[in-house]
C-alpha cells in the first residue's frame, strides 16, 4: 500500500501536471469551439514557449520574463498562423484544418531544430524553496503552478462571461451564424481567440520547462495527453477541460506511484470508457455541423 | 477487350513502378513498395469513407509486431509470418472498429492517434519482457529461405512486394467500382441518403475500417520481414502523420496518388535528410501548402492532365474517359 506522504507528494503532481495540461488543452478547446478547427499547431506554441523561457531564463536568469516574452511570441505566431493559413480554412472540413495544423506543428518543430538543435535542454527551477504541509516536503513550484492554472481559469471565466468580447465569443460558440447577424465581425473574434490560445500554450510550455527537459519533440510527446483531455472533457467545453486535465494529471501521477507504466496507458482507458457513455465527452455539447 | 480496359491502367502504373526498380537503388524501391501499400489504407480511409486516421502506425505496429513475434518465438517461415501479421490486422481491427467507427471523424482521428501512443508505450514499456523495449527484437538470422520466392534475399523481397502490390492494388480498384465502393463514397458525402437507400452506414464503415486497416497491417508485416527487425519505433508519435502526409501529397482519394506520394515522399526524405538534416520543416511546409492549394495532390493534379494528353496521343485514352463515365 501506498503511504500517506507517497500520496500527498503525488496527489500534488498530479495538480501541477494538470494544471500544465489544462492551460496547454484549453487554447485546443477554445479554438474547436468556436472556429470548429482543430487547432494542433497549438503544441508548436507550446514547444516555442519552453524554448523561449529556456532562452530569456539563460541570458538574463528570470524565468517569469521569459514567461511573459514566450506569452507574447505565442500570441503572434497564433495570429499570424491564423491570418496567414486559418483564414483561408475556416469554410472548409473539420479534418482539412487538422491536417493543415498538423503540419504548422511538423514545420514548427523543424524551425525549432534549426534555432535550437536537437539536444535536450535543462531549465533551472526559478524556485527553489520547499514547503512543509502535513509532514510532507513539497517544493513550491508546483504550487506556483497550481495557482496560476487556477488564476487563468478564473480569467478565462471573468473574460467570457463579463466583458463583451467575451459573451461575443461565448454566443459565437453557441451560433456563429447569429453573432454575425448581430453585426458583429467573427473574424476578429476569432483572431482573438487565437492569441489567446496561443499565449496560454507558450505558458503551458514555459511553466513546464522547468519541470521536464526542453527538447524539439516535446511537443509531439504531450499530443496524446492534449488530445485525450479535450476529448474527455468534451471539445469546446472550458469546464470540461478543467475537471478532465485534473483527471488526466491524478491518474498518471497516482498510476505512476502504483504501477510506472500503466501511467501512460490510463488515461486513454479512461478515454475509452467515457466515450463509450458520452461519445461527446463529459461537457459536450452535441455537435452543430456548419 | 473490356478486360483489358478494366486493367490497363493498372498494368501501366506497375509497369512504370518497374521502370523504377531498374532506374533506383534496390532498398529505395522495396521501400517504396512497403510504403505505398501502407498509405492505400490511409488514403482509402480519408478518401472513400472521410476518416482523418492519424493513428494508421498502431495497425503498422500491430502487424509488424504480431509477425515478429512469430519469428522471433514460434517460426521461421515468412509467408506465415505475413499471413501472422494480417490476421493480427484483421483481429485488431475488429476489436476496437466496432467502438470507433461510431464516433464522428473529428474524434475517430484523435481517438485513434491516441491509439497509436497507447501502442507505442504497449510495445515500449508494458510489454518489454517480450518486445525488449527500445531494443527491438531481431530476427533476420530465424528467418529460413522459401523455395520459390526468397523472401530473406532483398532482390526477390521486392517481387514478392511488387506481386502483393498488384493484387491490393486491383483489390482497391475492385472496390473502388464495386457498389460497396460507391456506399463508401455515400458514407463520406451523405450519411442520411446512405441511409435513405437502405444501407447500414455502420456496417458499410465498419468493413471500411477492417479493409484498411488488414492493408496497413499486411504491410507492417512485410517490414518486419524485410527489415528483420522491429522496435517501437514504427509506431511513435513523431511517424504519426507520414501516411497522412503521403496520402495528401499523392492526391486523396485517387487510387494512384499513394504510389505518387510514397515515390515523392521517400525520394524527398532521401535526398533532402542528406542535404539538409531537417526534413521535418519542408515537409511540414508542403503539407501546408498542398493544403492552401486545395488538397489536390500531384497525382489529383497529373490525373486530369495525363487524361488529356492520352487523348490526344493514343485512341487506348478514350478508355480513360468511358471508364471515367462508367464510375
Amino acid at each position: 500500500m501506498i503511504d500517506a506522504q507517497l500520496l500527498v507528494t503525488g496527489l500534488i503532481f498530479g495538480l501541477s501536471l494538470g494544471s500544465i495540461f489544462f492551460l496547454m488543452a484549453v487554447g485546443l478547446s477554445l479554438c474547436f469551439g468556436l472556429m470548429r478547427i482543430i487547432s494542433l499547431d497549438q503544441l508548436l506554441y507550446y514547444s516555442v514557449g519552453a524554448y523561449i523561457a529556456y532562452s530569456v531564463s539563460v541570458t538574463v536568469g528570470n524565468l517569469w520574463l521569459g514567461l511573459l516574452v514566450g506569452m507574447a511570441v505565442g500570441g503572434v505566431a497564433g495570429l499570424v498562423v491564423e491570418r496567414v493559413v486559418f483564414k483561408r480554412i475556416y469554410e472548409r472540413d473539420i479534418t482539412f484544418s487538422m491536417i493543415t495544423s498538423f503540419g504548422i506543428l511538423i514545420g514548427g518543430v523543424g524551425i525549432i531544430k534549426h534555432f535550437w538543435g536537437v539536444v535536450p535542454r535543462p531549465v533551472a527551477v526559478p524556485i527553489d524553496a520547499q514547503i512543509n504541509i502535513v509532514g510532507t516536503v513539497l517544493p513550491v513550484y508546483r504550487l506556483v503552478v497550481i495557482a496560476i492554472a487556477l488564476l487563468v481559469y478564473f480569467g478565462i471565466w471573468l473574460f467570457l462571461n463579463k466583458t463583451i468580447i467575451g459573451k461575443a465569443i461565448r454566443a459565437g460558440i453557441e451560433d456563429v451564424e447569429h453573432v454575425e447577424g448581430l453585426g458583429i465581425d467573427v473574424y476578429r473574434l476569432f483572431s482573438i481567440t487565437f492569441i489567446i490560445a496561443g499565449a496560454l500554450s507558450a505558458l503551458a510550455g514555459g511553466l513546464h520547462a522547468p519541470l521536464i527537459m526542453v527538447d524539439p519533440q516535446m511537443g509531439l510527446e504531450v499530443l496524446a495527453f492534449a488530445f485525450m483531455i479535450v476529448i474527455i472533457g468534451g471539445l469546446g467545453s472550458i469546464k470540461g477541460t478543467l475537471v478532465s486535465s485534473f483527471l488526466v494529471g491524478q491518474v498518471v501521477s497516482i498510476g505512476s506511484l502504483i504501477y510506472a507504466p500503466l501511467a501512460q496507458m490510463a488515461p486513454f482507458a479512461i478515454m475509452i470508457l467515457i466515450l463509450l457513455f458520452k461519445p461527446t465527452g463529459l461537457y459536450g455539447s452535441p455537435l452543430l455541423k456548419r | 477487350m473490356n478486360i483489358l480496359r478494366w486493367w490497363w491502367s493498372l498494368v501501366l502504373a506497375f509497369a512504370l513502378v518497374a521502370l523504377v526498380r531498374v532506374f533506383l537503388p534496390l532498398p529505395f524501391a522495396n521501400e517504396i513498395m512497403i510504403f505505398s501499400i501502407y498509405t492505400i489504407g490511409c488514403n482509402f480511409l480519408l478518401g472513400r469513407v472521410g476518416f482523418i486516421s492519424f493513428g494508421q502506425p498502431a495497425y503498422l505496429a500491430i502487424g509488424a509486431y504480431a509477425a515478429a513475434f512469430y519469428f522471433y518465438y514460434f517460426g521461421t517461415n515468412p509467408y506465415v509470418g505475413i499471413l501472422v501479421g494480417i490476421a493480427a490486422g484483421i483481429v485488431m481491427s475488429l476489436a476496437v472498429g466496432p467502438m470507433f467507427v461510431r464516433l464522428r471523424s473529428d474524434y475517430f482521428a484523435l481517438v485513434n492517434l491516441a491509439l497509436a501512443v497507447i501502442i507505442f508505450f504497449l510495445m515500449q514499456k508494458v510489454l518489454a519482457d517480450i518486445t525488449h523495449g527500445d531494443n527491438g527484437l531481431w530476427f533476420l538470422t530465424n528467418l529460413s529461405p522459401t523455395p520459390v520466392l526468397d523472401l530473406t534475399r532483398p532482390d526477390r523481397f521486392f517481387i514478392f512486394a511488387f506481386l502483393v502490390g498488384f493484387v491490393v492494388w486491383a483489390f482497391y480498384k475492385y472496390l473502388d467500382d464495386s457498389i460497396y465502393g460507391a456506399c463508401c463514397l455515400g458514407a463520406k458525402i451523405n450519411d442520411d441518403k446512405l441511409r435513405f437507400l437502405g444501407y447500414n452506414n455502420y456496417h458499410v464503415r465498419l468493413l471500411a475500417f477492417v479493409i484498411a486497416n488488414t492493408t496497413t497491417a499486411l504491410a507492417g508485416a512485410m517490414y518486419a520481414v524485410y527489415l528483420g527487425f522491429v522496435s517501437p519505433e514504427i509506431t511513435s508519435p513523431a511517424r504519426a502523420a507520414d501516411p497522412v502526409v503521403v496520402t495528401i501529397l499523392g492526391g486523396v482519394g485517387s487510387l494512384y496518388g499513394p504510389l505518387v506520394g510514397a515515390i515523392a515522399y521517400t525520394g524527398m526524405k532521401d535526398v533532402l535528410s542528406k542535404v539538409l538534416g531537417n526534413w521535418e520543416l519542408i515537409i511540414g511546409f508542403l503539407l501546408v501548402l498542398i493544403m492552401l492549394a486545395g488538397e489536390k495532390g500531384i497525382w489529383g493534379t497529373l490525373e486530369p492532365l495525363l487524361k488529356k494528353a492520352f487523348d490526344r496521343i493514343l485512341p487506348i485514352g478514350k478508355l480513360s474517359e468511358s471508364e471515367g463515365s462508367n464510375r
